[in-house]
């Protein structure tokens, strides 16, 4: 498991408080507090309220997870409830082939 | 500069298509396990758009259908595209028969040129007094306040009136009531128990009138402040 020291900043882009979106949420704070313990933020944008900000970071389906920091930028899609598959796109797991 | 004379640009381009592959493979297995609930459209700067899936929003859906205050979504024109339980109750017309018709069907006629220019011009909260008709021609009147304006749409909340205006009547009643009490604890000719009993009675009624008048007092300024919130100028058509 790759923990890290260094701080994480995490996007997590929903359609206000649909189902998916707030199970993405509630699953990304699990996961964080889990792994990456008082080195991480989360920013939560609303896109019901404000679309326009999708084009950023290219976001086509809620909810999706965009890790900014560290780079690369990562990008997981869904709604977190498969820990394995989330962990795997955070990059804090390796991909098991 | 030929990319096969380049091994690091060629590299970092399968690595940039292999990582949009990942995603895109990602994005598919999302929708397939069912893990995605809404999709942005358009990504322009003024037309993007979040479109839910049938289900995004069922336990809120089900919500405005259970509440006790009529839901109507219409067209500035006052076309029906949505409307809940109540509503549908409150007139006495079936759901399925609200849709696409003109509001304005089952509105009073003396209050169709208001209700018309409330659609064209209200600003959120805004609210104005109409009679409706239900299906047996028995006015309903209520308070049709503004939720929400978006994409042409109108979300109007119905909130029957009718036991308010019961409550006043009832509160007129009893004023009557207690005058008459007490006009009686002054006539000559009673004892002194029954003159007691009817002052005591006037006292409660005198209390509860108060109450009465509080709560209608409440509403009414609640109504003033909705009306007072009325602006042409503060919603964009």
């Amino acid at each position: 498991m790759s923990e890290s020291s260094e701080k994480w900043e995490l996007r997590l882009y929903t359609a206000g408080q649909t189902p998916k979106s707030v199970a993405a949420l509630n699953n990304l704070k699990r996961v964080c507090e889990e792994h990456l313990a008082g080195h991480y933020t989360i920013e939560v944008i609303d896109l019901m309220k404000n679309p326009r900000l999708a084009k950023e970071d290219e976001i086509i389906a809620i909810p999706t997870l965009v890790r900014k920091i560290p780079a690369p930028l990562r990008r997981i899609i869904g709604d977190l409830s498969n820990t394995e598959r989330a962990l795997v796109g955070l990059q804090l797991r390796q991909r098991s082939e | 500069m030929n990319r096969m004379e380049d091994p690091a640009r060629l590299d970092a381009e399968i690595a940039s298509l292999k990582q949009r592959l990942e995603e895109a493979e990602d994005m598919r297995r999302a929708i397939t396990n069912g893990e995605v609930d809404a999709f942005v459209v358009g990504q322009g700067e003024n037309n993007s758009r979040v479109l839910l899936l049938a289900g995004a929003y069922q336990r809120y859906r089900q919500v405005v259908e259970r509440m006790q205050q009529g839901a109507v979504t219409v067209s500035v024109s006052g076309d029906v595209l949505f409307a809940n339980q109540r509503f549908s109750d409150m007139l006495g017309v079936p759901m399925s028969k609200l849709f696409a018709a003109p509001l304005e069907a089952y509105v009073a006629a003396p209050d169709r040129a208001r209700l018309s220019s409330f659609l064209l011009v209200a600003a959120r909260n805004s609210s104005i007094e109409v009679r409706f008709a239900n299906d047996t021609g028995t006015p309903i009147v209520a308070r049709v306040s503004l939720a929400s304006f978006s994409d042409g749409y109108l979300t109007l909340l119905i909130t029957d009136l009718g036991p308010l205006h019961r409550l006043a009547e009832a509160c007129d009643q009893l004023s009557s009531v207690r005058e008459a009490l007490t006009a009686l604890g002054r006539a000559s000719g009673l004892d002194a128990a029954t003159r007691k009993s009817a002052e005591a009675i006037g006292t409660d009624l005198t209390r509860l009138c108060g109450s009465l008048t509080s709560l209608l007092d409440e509403n009414a300024a609640v109504a003033a402040a909705h009306t007072a919130t009325e602006s042409p100028s503060t919603v964009n058509r």
